[in-house]
Formats: C-alpha cells, sequence, structure tokens
C-alpha cells in the first residue's frame, strides 16, 4: 500500500511540482495517472521510489515512511518495486537474460553480483519473467537488437524477476507504434490480473488510461485535480486536467 | 544599373583573399625550400642509387631473415620482428591497463568537472612528451634492451587512451544506470552491469587502434636502442647495406599490413 | 578418463543448460569472454619470451641522475647560459617547421587526386581504386622516422631529406582520411552535374570540392601537428631540427638536451593549442 500525506515537492530551481498531493493506492489496483506535460506527473511516481526524494509531507509504503531511508534500506526498497521506462533503459550490449537477471542485484551481495554469481534458482526465474512475457527464445540476443515492444517486455521481465509488490510505469508505450502498444499494456493488464501486482502508470494518450485503468489520477499543476474510476470521466473533467480539449495525439485512436 | 547587376556587384569577392592565401602558401614553400644547405645535387645520383638498391633488396639472404646458419635467432630478422611486435603489444596492453583509473580522474562524469580538468592536463603532458625522447631517458635507468621499449610505449600510450577512455565515459548512456538505481543496486553493481558492459566494447576498440599505432612506433625505438628492429636497420643504413635494410624494411611492411588488418576486422566486428 | 570427461559434460551442462517448471528448456551460449581472455594470456605469454633483458643493467638511481643532469645548467655554465642557449635554438626550430609546414602542404597536395581515384563512389571501376589503395596502404606502413632515414640516404642531410619524408608520410595518411570522406559525401549534387554535361574534373570541382573542404583543411592542421612532432624528432637520423640538437649533445652536454626539450615541448603545446583553435572554428 502506497500512502502520500500531504506531500510537497519543490526543485533546487524553485519550480514547486508538486503541491500537497493526499493519495493512497491499494494493493493490487491499476492505476493511470494523467495531465499535462510538467503537471508532476513523472515527479510523482519517481516520489515512490525515491528517485526523487521529496520536500516535506510523508510517504508510506506498506506503512514504513520512506524519507528518512537511504543506503542499503533504500535498496531494499527498490528492489520490490519495479520500473519501466519509457526509453525501456536496458544494457543495450548485454544479453536480454543478463539484463533481466539484474533485478535480483539487490537480493545478493555486492561480491557475488559482481562476479556475476547468482543461485540457479534466480537464473530460472530471470527465464520464467521471459517466457511469461512470450519471447524466452530471444533470451540470449543482445538487448539492442530487439524491437521496440520487445526491449519494454525484457524490461517487464526484469521487474517480474524482481518478485515486486508494485511495478511503476514512466509512460512506457510512449515509444511504441499502435499495435505494440496494445500488446504491452495488455501485457500490463494480465499482469495485473494474474499475479495482483499493483500497477501505477503515468499515461500520455488518455484513451489507454481509460481503457485499461480501473483507477484515474488528473494531475494539474501538481495537485490532484481527479481521482475515481474511468466511468466517473466526462470531457468536462478531461478539459479540466488538461485545460484544454484534448489534442490529436493524447488519445490513440479508434 | 539592373537589380542583377547589382547584386553581381554586391558579391562576396572571395577571389581576392583566395589569391593572397595562395601567394601565401607558395611563398612559404619557397621559402623552405630555399634553404642554401639543400644539396640539389644530390637528386642526380638518384637514379644509381635507386638501381643499386633494387638489386640488393631481391637479393635476400634467407639466414639473416630467419636467424639461423651463420646467425644467432636472436640476430635474425624474424627474431626482431616479433621482438618489436612483443614491445607493442605488450607496451598497448600494459598501457590500456594502467589509462583505466587515470582516465577515470579525468572524467566529469566520475570526478566532477574541476578535478577532470586537472587530470586532464596531466595526461596532455605525458602525450605531449615525444617517445622517443621518453626512451632515450629510460634507457639510462633500464638499459638498452627491449625492456626499456615496452615501457616507453606503456607510458606514451597511457597519455594517449587516458584521454580517449575519458571522453568515452563522458559519452556514456546514462538511461541504463537509471535503471539499475530504481532496481536497488548499489555502487559496485552499477559499475558492473551499467558502466563496463557499455565501455569495454568501445575501449577495446581505441586500444586496438593504438596497437596498430604502437607497432610502428616500436620499429622506431630501436633506432636508440630500446630493441627490436629499429637497431639493425640503423647500422645497415649507415653502412649502405642495401640487402639488410631491404629484408628488415620487407618485414616491417608484412608486420604492419598484418596487425593493421587485425585491428581493422576486430574493431569493425566490434561495433 | 572417460569418467572424468563425463562429469565435466555435465557439470557444463549444469551451468549452461535450464529447465523451466512448464517443462520448456533452453541452453545458454557459451560465453566468448572466456575466449577471448584465453587468447590475451596466451599472447602475453608468447610475446614475453622476446623481451629479454639483463636485470644487471637495471639502475634505477640513473634515471633521477639523468634528471637532474637534464634540466640543471653543467660544470661552469650558469643558468642564464642555459636560457641563452634556447634562444640559439631558434634556428633549428626554424628549420622544424620549414620541414613540416612544406612537407604537409605538398604531401596534402599530392594526396587529392589519388584519392579522387581511390574513391568508390567516384573511380566506380575496382581495377583503378584497389590499386590506388593498396599503394596507399604500403606507404602507410613504413613510419616517417625510418622515410627519413632512407630519404638521408638518398638525399644526404639536411632539411631537404625532412621534407621528403614528412611529403611521403602525408601523403599516405591524407589520402586515405581524404577518400574516406569522399566516399561519405552527397553524391546528389555530384551525379546532378554530370548530367548536365560537365566532366568528372569539373563535376568535382563544383560538387565534391566544397563539401570536403572545411574538413581538408581540418584534417591538413592535424596532420601538420602530428608532423611538427615527429620532425622534431627527425633530426636524430640526420635531418636538421630540434632532433639533430639532441642528437648531437646527448652525450656529454645533457643539460643542453634538457634545454631542447623544454623548447620541443612548448613548441608543440603551442602548435597544439593553435591547431584546436582552428579546428573548432572550421567545425
Amino acid at each position: 500500500m502506497i500512502k502520500f500525506v500531504d506531500v510537497v515537492k519543490t526543485y533546487s530551481n524553485g519550480v514547486q511540482a508538486l503541491r500537497g498531493i493526499n493519495l493512497t493506492i491499494n494493493d493490487g489496483e491499476f492505476v493511470a495517472i494523467i495531465g499535462l506535460s510538467g503537471a508532476g506527473k513523472s515527479t510523482l511516481l519517481r516520489s515512490i521510489n525515491k528517485m526523487i526524494p521529496i520536500t516535506s509531507g510523508k510517504l508510506y509504503i506498506d506503512d514504513v515512511e520512506i524519507s528518512t531511508i537511504k543506503g542499503k534500506e533504500l535498496r531494499m526498497l527498490r528492489r520490490s518495486i519495479g520500473m519501466i521506462f519509457q526509453s525501456f533503459n536496458l544494457v543495450k550490449r548485454m544479453s536480454v537474460y543478463s539484463n533481466v537477471l539484474t533485478g535480483r542485484v539487490a537480493y545478493h551481495s555486492t561480491l557475488k553480483t559482481v562476479f556475476g554469481f547468482f543461485p540457479k534458482t534466480e537464473k530460472l526465474l530471470a527465464l520464467e519473467s521471459l517466457d511469461t512475457m512470450g519471447i524466452l527464445e530471444k533470451a540470449f540476443i543482445r538487448a539492442d537488437q530487439l524491437s521496440g515492444g520487445q526491449q519494454q517486455r525484457v524490461a517487464l521481465a526484469r521487474a517480474l524477476t524482481q518478485q515486486p509488490k508494485v511495478i511503476l510505469a514512466d509512460e512506457p508505450v510512449a515509444s511504441l507504434d499502435p499495435i505494440t502498444t496494445v500488446q504491452v499494456m495488455d501485457d500490463f493488464a494480465r499482469i495485473n490480473r494474474k499475479l495482483g501486482i499493483t500497477i501505477v502508470a503515468n499515461m500520455h494518450h488518455v484513451d489507454l488510461a481509460l481503457k485499461y485503468a480501473s483507477r484515474i489520477i488528473g494531475i494539474k499543476d501538481g495537485v490532484i485535480v481527479f481521482d475515481g474510476t474511468n466511468e466517473q470521466i466526462n470531457d468536462d473533467i478531461l478539459v479540466n486536467i488538461y485545460g484544454r480539449s484534448l489534442k490529436h495525439d493524447e488519445v490513440l485512436g479508434e | 544599373m539592373t537589380k542583377t547587376e547589382q547584386m553581381l556587384k554586391k558579391k562576396p569577392k572571395k577571389w581576392i583573399t583566395n589569391l593572397i592565401f595562395t601567394f601565401a602558401i607558395i611563398i612559404a614553400i619557397v621559402y623552405s625550400f630555399s634553404d642554401s644547405r639543400i644539396n640539389w645535387k644530390r637528386f642526380n645520383s638518384v637514379g644509381s642509387y635507386l638501381n643499386a638498391m633494387l638489386e640488393s633488396f631481391a637479393d635476400i639472404d634467407v639466414d639473416f631473415l630467419l636467424g639461423t646458419g651463420l646467425y644467432r635467432f636472436e640476430e635474425g630478422v624474424l627474431f626482431l620482428t616479433l621482438e618489436t611486435l612483443a614491445i607493442g603489444f605488450l607496451g598497448t596492453l600494459i598501457g590500456a591497463i594502467l589509462a583505466i583509473p587515470f582516465s577515470f580522474l579525468a572524467s566529469t562524469n566520475i570526478v566532477g568537472p574541476k578535478f577532470a580538468k586537472l587530470g586532464e592536463t596531466f595526461l596532455i603532458i605525458i602525450r605531449v612528451f615525444p617517445e622517443i625522447i621518453l626512451a632515450l631517458i629510460l634507457v639510462k635507468g633500464f638499459g638498452m634492451n627491449a625492456l626499456t621499449g615496452v615501457l616507453t610505449i606503456g607510458l606514451h600510450s597511457i597519455g594517449m587512451l587516458g584521454k580517449m577512455f575519458a571522453e568515452t565515459i563522458d559519452n556514456m548512456d546514462r538511461s541504463s544506470i537509471e535503471a539499475l538505481d530504481a532496481v536497488g543496486a548499489n555502487v559496485w553493481q552499477k559499475i558492473r552491469y551499467g558502466i563496463i558492459p557499455q565501455i569495454v566494447p568501445e575501449l577495446s576498440s581505441v586500444a586496438l587502434y593504438r596497437l596498430d599505432i604502437n607497432v610502428r612506433s616500436a620499429t622506431i625505438l630501436g633506432i636508440i636502442g630500446a630493441g627490436g628492429l629499429g637497431a639493425t636497420m640503423v647500422l645497415a643504413a649507415s653502412n649502405w647495406n642495401w640487402s639488410v635494410l631491404g629484408a628488415i624494411m620487407l618485414s616491417i611492411i608484412v608486420m604492419v599490413l598484418v596487425v593493421d588488418g587485425i585491428s581493422s576486422y576486430l574493431r569493425n566486428k566490434l561495433v | 578418463m572417460v569418467a572424468h570427461l563425463n562429469t565435466t559434460k555435465y557439470w557444463v551442462n549444469d551451468m549452461t543448460r535450464f529447465v523451466l517448471t512448464n517443462g520448456k528448456s533452453i541452453t545458454k551460449p557459451f560465453n566468448k569472454i572466456w575466449i577471448i581472455l584465453g587468447i590475451l594470456i596466451v599472447l602475453v605469454v608468447f610475446f614475453s619470451y622476446f623481451i629479454q633483458y639483463d636485470p644487471r643493467y637495471i639502475v634505477l638511481s640513473e634515471l633521477s641522475v639523468l634528471f637532474e643532469k637534464l634540466f640543471t645548467p653543467r660544470g661552469t655554465r650558469t643558468w642564464s647560459d642555459y636560457f641563452a642557449y634556447m634562444l640559439t635554438l631558434k634556428d633549428p626550430l626554424i628549420s622544424t617547421l620549414q620541414m613540416s609546414f612544406a612537407g604537409t602542404i605538398m604531401g596534402s597536395i599530392l594526396a587529392i587526386p589519388v584519392a579522387i581515384f581511390a574513391a568508390k563512389n567516384i573511380a566506380k571501376y575496382p581495377i583503378i581504386y584497389v590499386p590506388m589503395r593498396f599503394l596507399m596502404n604500403l606507404i602507410r606502413t613504413i613510419p616517417a622516422l625510418i622515410l627519413a632515414l632512407i630519404a638521408v640516404m638518398f638525399v644526404g642531410i639536411g632539411v631537404l631529406p625532412g621534407i621528403i619524408a614528412i611529403t611521403i608520410f602525408t601523403f599516405g595518411i591524407m589520402a586515405k582520411m581524404l577518400y574516406e570522406v569522399i566516399e561519405t559525401i552527397d553524391m546528389n549534387s555530384y551525379e546532378a552535374l554530370e548530367s548536365t554535361g560537365a566532366n568528372k574534373i569539373q563535376a568535382f570541382r563544383y560538387a565534391v570540392f566544397p563539401q570536403i573542404f572545411p574538413i581538408y583543411i581540418s584534417y591538413l592542421v592535424y596532420i601538420f601537428e602530428i608532423n611538427v612532432r615527429s620532425s622534431a624528432i627527425l633530426g636524430y637520423v640526420g635531418t636538421e631540427g630540434i632532433g639533430s640538437v639532441i642528437k648531437d649533445n646527448i652525450l656529454y652536454n645533457y643539460d643542453r638536451v634538457g634545454a631542447a626539450i623544454i623548447v620541443m615541448f612548448v613548441l608543440i603545446l603551442t602548435i597544439q593549442f593553435i591547431s584546436n583553435l582552428i579546428r573548432r572554428k572550421l567545425q
């Protein structure tokens, strides 16, 4: 469970990205965060695994307040939170298999991981994650030789190998073509349904958000202006979030 | 005047600058050649020299080539060539390995811009120092042997490779490191899985390129005694011994072509 | 023996073969890094044999002695003598610059026609460009110092062999860099010009030349910098320049050698600085 209490984030250049966020996300939800670029979506997402530390307020992950944790505790927090990036963020020259295996580095000592000694069970886990994503046969191919959609699936497999409770996704399909987009979003839905993993995703395309997420959160200027189900959304609310009618590229189409 | 004629007048008169420039260059070249110390008469004898040279080139002493018969193995061209190769190879290897920590010290990504400038300056000093002078100095300490050659090339390479390594590190892609952060990796794990896989191919490519250059340098270092073909070559040259010189040059050409070929092939595979 | 081999096979299989819970199995290919490491180790061991030296000759203290000798005035000479000597190095310095300059320019000019004929997109038939490239490679394999050595044998000592050596050396490098650049340029304007009836030379002059000129000058400056460095040394084999100063004085007058080194250093740093400036402006 993720809980924001009066969370504020001000960057060193004075920009106030989050201005008093109060939010509770329960286990198993599929949450989509929508809003203009710069509204605070990225900051909100990255504060959950403390990639961006908050300035004030309290942030609880499973009843543990995280604003003071650092070092080993922080890494233990992060290893149970998976993150998916818009540009996949794979290690390009390594094999797919090695990339997925890096999801486990925080579970072992430095010495073992630097020399590549992972227990056989975890190696199998990595391969099974790849199989779950349907790309087992690509396991030993170099990561940058895969297509965009496949690379994002490798990223998902890496996240799954962490055996996480939550997966954070920062505009995960923004770089993909329409067909692959649907495939990857289906993967997210499947992971959420079958494995019960909480998904919190920043979505650029509003109609995708509405289609896949059970809960929509609209952010504008660092404040939550909408928090409800996709049925509760209507055009007026969208205009409020975006300050205008939706643009052509914010809707995937059909 | 019509509009077009006006435009024509306005066209920038580049030809004046070009003319001045060409003139200046011609003057500079003529001045360089006008040095009265140049012995132009020697040019006439070039023809006969060429003949003698080509004749002797063809007459290759196989014993000398392989280091058999009257020659000891160590005097043979084969040994000397391999010695030269050894100097180039080991020098590059040592230089590459030692350059890594220095490159960290000269890389903005690792130690920040101010310290990096310091590291870079240090590397520049090592680089500008001509190899031959370095060899002359090291010969005093280590003797006239191949070891000095290896050390010279090694030290010089630290300067050359250090800079290129630092550039590679600075141009690295940060995204994979961000992902490793999110997964909970510590510093060493980030280096092992985020930095090393990216830079090792590039560093190897740079080092292979350097190997090519260093093998050529190794042939020269012998001239001042640091082992390899250079010494025998200078001796042969001062004795006008074309057949020896020919054998050595042939060997050098073969060696460099082979190293060049291997280096290019491997570098293509790395990309 | 057979049993031993079998257990090794099982061990390797254990490391590389995976069977998933759903029954699928996959084999991890052998990691090439071990092969590379193995080859490297073999090469190191092999080549180390050739580095033969007599440990008795290693006297490290000689190094510090040498350093002292290099940078302090010898015998009855004073510091002002030391610096005054540097001023007398003006002539060798100019010789060095003369050699580099003339050699670089001539070598670069000679390289242009050859580069054109070695570029695949202008000389379209292998029978033209292959021998050109071979010639270039051949010339490039010979280090500048050796060229100088041979040139001295032909024309005696002086500035001329240095100029010849540098010309040939520059020719080799410039021709290769040039043809590589020519091959990467946009051929559209060249073809357009050919279609208007221009012959190859005209097409080159108006379509190709403007595109490569800035890069050509940039390479020229870069090669000039390299040549200044090597010409400072060429003196050692008989051409003029600072190198010959060093050779003449290496036996007894270490302080002069040190002075020469400092002068050379300053020269090379200055040229490098200027060349970086020019090349950045050309970008």
